[in-house]
């Protein structure tokens, strides 16, 4: 009788203690060989030996080409034993030999075909191209590392098979491994490991111990040196070994049982449903834990397809497994048999209708085999045991129903959600049912159906975790997320700041990519815009005014054969509503790029349509997202009606839910613009009182990014030259709305400070401004220039120089005077200006409620521009007393 | 040779469990939790049936069928205390799987 030896530590050795145990041929009843039995001392020495090699990095540390390798090799010697592994495989546990023969070379295959994934397609490292965190900038990816020691517990079943479902993924993904076989069936898995032995894997990362789970299991499970743990086997033991595990916190992939449900539809290919049932429920003689176990038969075709599935399984053959006419063979054990034979008769008991079986099976000179007749069940309610446990043996339950629905659910009345089968000639039909019940794997006119790159795995009481293909693989990693800082600066460090008086970071990264094309007539520049960015079908973006005023007109004469169409629907304020009519206008018309011809509301509605052009989708799918999108979104060409906002060139926008009555944000740099043009005949009929409190916008844009702890020199430039244009344009524009130089001038101020505070950002004065006009609809211009000298005072001694620079870009002679007071200056600079041309100077005049005020304030320090103002607050006393200021 | 032994607490943790719902009768001792991880023994309150081997210990009646008795010998029932909640390991003197021992289970009414 043949011998076999414990693998571990890459030599094949006596259990400690010295015991054995016999393994038996279920068809014959006798012994085939004698195995050693691991107990405790085997166990931790396989842990042991599986610590070291995957600490010491020979296995872990390999290049995965250099591992994969060595794996095909592996895969070959696999293959070099095939013959004697399908005949151990029957032997051993029962398997006839046709069948045999394909799950065994399916081992060799899966080890090939898994590894050549991995090494291809597997993604071992991953890129995150938007990291949404705008903060704290850099490269941001994912490494696939391996999980370290992996138990594989494996059933006997499947010994052959099951063993390469956790040694191949473990293996290939960078683990070593323990695996356990089942007492019933070791010898297989002993093979495996002088494979493996022989194609030179290092010694320790695969070690086989046989021996009892009851006394292995609990080693194996809690050892502190194990990582994760992969079990097939029945729930029941699964549950003890997740709560085993859960002690130190292991993973666990748990593949259990099954009572899953075939389904037959009434119009069903009969032929093929009754073999469906009949393979579905008798190979292996039922012991394959997706079994379809429940077939449910509709009740006009159910006494027609009870009576073929008799008449088929009677005429099975069951015969010793090496026997190659053989279908069916002997189950694993005595103890199976008697479970086999006590569900039986609990069925009887139960009051279910036997209609063939329920007996042992001799076959003739396999005395002592454990050979029992394909069973079949008739008239069984869902609730009896036997359609709710699992038996594991060739009986199988036919139930009853009426109409799709009760098919459904019926099928979902389980514990179990492991698999199952619908057969039906509408695949459209089929594959309804099989979407309603609730389990891992679905077959359609088919059953038993494996293959390495699909999952396996189960619903509910069924399992933990996929097996097999991609998601096999991943089970077996952990992902560590590796961020490599763009600055690496402490005084570029946003983070940081939190714990250091110094908030003004350092450091900047400056990317605004929108081309300008400004000047008198530039709008016939926007041709060779469009043909630049590759489009053809250009569709308007405007809101009613603007096409009032024929400034569509202009652009869509200029566009002459490019415009498709105009949205003129856009309001102030632009909602979730309008943004979806445009986008849908669009599709309709297959728009490849968006014009958008309007002010800041118009610009944003343009800017969210071009995001769900690109993605799909409806606006609402995109908004409150920050730096998350990951390439080039539809092309977007600005032609700004307003001078202010700086939309034309930034990476925000703000649309407003009606429903939720508030403002959603996108901020992402994808969205910036890819062009604007900036011609002057566009804001020359913008009303005064629109030009002043739009220029109020850009000038508080420019004035909080000079101060913002974004500040940098280049945003700063930008800002200060902004500041100037606008100090000196703004009387004039305002006194002549028909000064076409100042209103370009004031345009290109509006853009400046645009690209300014896209980078650097804005502060507590946008934050008030922002709040005063969610909560009382005053205009965000108009908010802005109110409550910026009272913030520029606020924060004098925490910007002072960048104030005192501010008054002089405002025209304010500083010589001679302390900076601290050139600080103030410019506070009052702004109020000079905006009382020279005509702003609101006080809340009150706009419409706010004093008693309003205290409310403001809390909002206010919610609003996530506060972040970047340089005198840091969170005290809503210093707010309102700010609000009150300003009224 | 008894058909059943119980381990200290064990008795008093199966009367808790039926007196909570009301329920007499006797308890089966039975095959039950199969799978690919063999069979292993369970509990369910069940009516005396003909053939049945029957043992009575600590006020509790215990029945085993003649053919279970065969396969697994004499009967262990011990008690633990998961979670707050009573389950019992039952092993048996002729293991009916490699898992014996580990497995716990409640009594199924």
């Amino acid at each position: 009788m043949d011998q076999y030896k414990l693998f571990i530590d890459g030599e094949f050795v006596d259990a400690a203690d010295g015991k054995t145990f016999e393994t038996i041929d279920p068809g014959t009843g006798l012994p085939i060989a004698t195995v050693a039995k691991a107990g405790t001392a085997d166990a931790e020495a396989a842990i042991a030996a599986a610590r070291r090699a995957f600490d010491s990095g020979v296995w872990s540390g390999l290049d995965i080409s250099a591992r994969i390798a060595i794996l095909q090799d592996f895969a070959d010697q696999i293959s070099q034993q095939g013959v004697r592994m399908v005949a151990t495989e029957c032997m051993d546990a029962g398997q006839t030999i046709a069948y045999a023969k394909l799950i065994v070379t399916w081992a060799s295959l899966l080890m090939r075909n898994l590894s050549t994934y991995a090494l291809t397609k597997f993604p071992m490292e991953e890129e995150i191209l938007a990291s949404g965190n705008p903060f704290s900038p850099g490269r941001e990816y994912v490494r696939r590392e391996p999980v370290g020691v992996c138990v594989g517990i494996v059933p006997w079943n499947f010994p052959t098979a099951l063993a390469m479902w956790k040694i191949a993924p473990a293996l290939i993904m960078g683990n070593t491994i323990v695996v356990k076989p089942a007492s019933n069936t070791p010898l297989t898995a002993l093979i495996l490991a002088e494979a493996a032995k022989a194609a030179g894997i290092p010694k320790g990362v695969l070690n086989v111990i046989p021996g009892p789970g009851g006394e292995l299991g609990k080693t194996l499970c809690t050892h502190p040196d194990v990582d994760k743990i992969a079990f097939t086997g029945s729930t029941e033991v699964g549950r003890e070994i997740m709560r085993m595990a859960s002690d130190t916190v292991k993973r666990v992939t748990l593949e259990l049982g099954g009572k899953s449900a075939n389904i037959i539809l009434d119009d069903a290919d009969m032929d093929l449903a009754v073999e469906g049932a009949c393979v579905g429920t008798f190979l292996h003689q039922g012991q394959i834990c997706e079994s379809g176990t429940r077939v449910l038969v509709p009740s006009k075709i159910y006494d027609e397809f009870v009576d073929r599935m008799k008449k088929r399984a009677e005429a099975l053959r069951i015969g010793y497994q090496l026997d190659p006419t053989s279908h069916m063979g002997p189950v694993v054990s005595k103890e199976q048999l008697a479970t086999v034979e006590h569900y039986v008769k609990l069925g009887q008991e139960e009051g279910a209708e036997l209609i063939t079986g329920g007996k042992r099976v001799e076959v003739k000179g396999m005395e002592g085999g454990y050979y029992y007749a394909p069973t079949i069940f008739a008239n069984v309610d869902n609730k009896m045991r036997i359609a709710q446990e699992e038996i594991f043996g060739p009986v199988v339950c036919v139930i009853k129903y009426d109409g799709d629905e009760e098919a459904v659910a019926i099928a979902n009345d389980s514990i179990y959600g492991l698999a199952g089968g619908v057969f039906s000639s509408n695949i459209a039909r089929a594959e309804r049912i099989a979407r309603g019940v609730r389990t891992g794997t679905m077959w359609i006119n088919n059953y038993h159906v494996f293959a390495e790159y699909c999952p396996f795995g189960g619903y509910k009481q069924s399992g933990v975790g996929r097996e097999l293909g991609h998601w096999g693989l991943e089970e077996y990693t952990q992902i560590k997320r590796i961020h490599v800082n763009a600055i690496s600066d402490r005084d570029t460090n946003y983070t940081f700041t939190f714990m250091s008086d110094n908030k003004k970071l350092a450091g900047f990264t400056y990317n605004c990519p929108t081309a300008v094309v400004a000047g008198h007539g530039s709008l016939s520049s926007i041709c060779k815009a469009i043909v630049d960015l590759g489009c053809r079908r250009a569709l308007i973006l405007t809101d009613p005014g603007v096409r009032k005023a024929g400034l569509t007109d202009l652009v869509k004469n200029a566009l002459a054969d490019f415009c498709v169409g105009i949205y003129d629907d856009i309001p102030q304020d632009p909602d979730l509503e309008s943004v979806d009519g445009a986008t849908a206008m669009a599709r309709e018309l297959d728009a490849d790029c968006i014009v958008s011809v309007g002010g800041g509301s118009v610009i944003d509605a343009a800017k969210t349509a071009c995001v769900a052009l690109k993605n799909g989708g409806k606006a609402n799918d995109y908004l409150n997202r920050w730096y998350a999108l990951t390439e080039p979104q539809t092309p977007h060409i600005v032609v700004p009606t307003t001078a202010g906002t700086g939309s034309e060139v930034t990476n925000i926008v703000a649309i407003t839910d009606k429903t939720a009555g508030r403002k959603l944000f996108i901020a992402d740099p994808r969205i910036t613009p890819n062009a604007a043009i900036l011609d002057p005949r566009f804001t020359m009929t913008l009303p005064k009182d629109m030009t002043v409190g739009s220029a109020m916008d850009a000038m508080t844009h420019a004035v909080e990014a000079v101060c913002s702890i974004m500040a940098n020199p280049i945003c700063d430039g930008q800002a200060f030259h902004a500041i100037r244009l606008i100090s000196e344009n703004l009387p004039l524009v305002a006194a002549d709305g028909k000064n076409e130089k100042a209103r370009l001038n004031m345009q290109i101020a509006a853009t400046v400070a645009g690209w300014s505070f896209t980078v650097a950002q804005v502060g507590l004065a946008h934050a008030m401004a922002h709040t005063v006009g969610t909560l009382h609809h005053v205009p965000h211009g108009a908010a802005c220039g109110i409550v910026l000298p009272k913030v520029m005072r606020f924060n004098v001694d925490h910007a002072t120089s960048k104030l005192a620079q501010v008054a002089q870009a405002l025209g304010v002679d500083t010589k001679g005077m302390a900076e601290r007071d050139a600080a103030l200056a410019a506070a009052d600079a702004v109020e000079a200006l905006m009382k020279k041309v005509g702003h609101p100077m006080r809340l009150r005049d706009v419409g706010v409620p004093e008693e309003g005020l205290p409310i403001c304030a809390f909002h206010a320090l919610a609003d996530s521009a506060i972040l970047f103002n340089p005198r840091p607050t969170g005290n809503p006393g210093e707010v309102l007393e700010l609000y009150k200021q300003a009224y | 040779m008894s058909l059943v032994t119980l381990d200290p607490g064990a008795g008093q943790a199966v009367k808790s469990l039926l007196s909570e719902r009301g329920i007499q009768g006797p308890v089966r001792i039975e095959l039950q939790f199969t799978g690919c991880c063999d069979p292993s023994l369970g509990l369910i309150v069940d009516t005396l049936r003909e053939s049945d081997l029957v043992e009575e210990l600590e006020g509790l009646t215990f029945v085993i069928s003649p053919e279970t008795h065969e396969l697994a010998g004499e009967v262990r029932i011990s008690c633990t205390d998961e979670a707050g909640r009573n389950r019992f390991v039952l092993t048996s003197s002729k293991p009916v799987g490699e898992w014996d021992g580990l497995i716990t289970c409640s009594i199924r009414m």
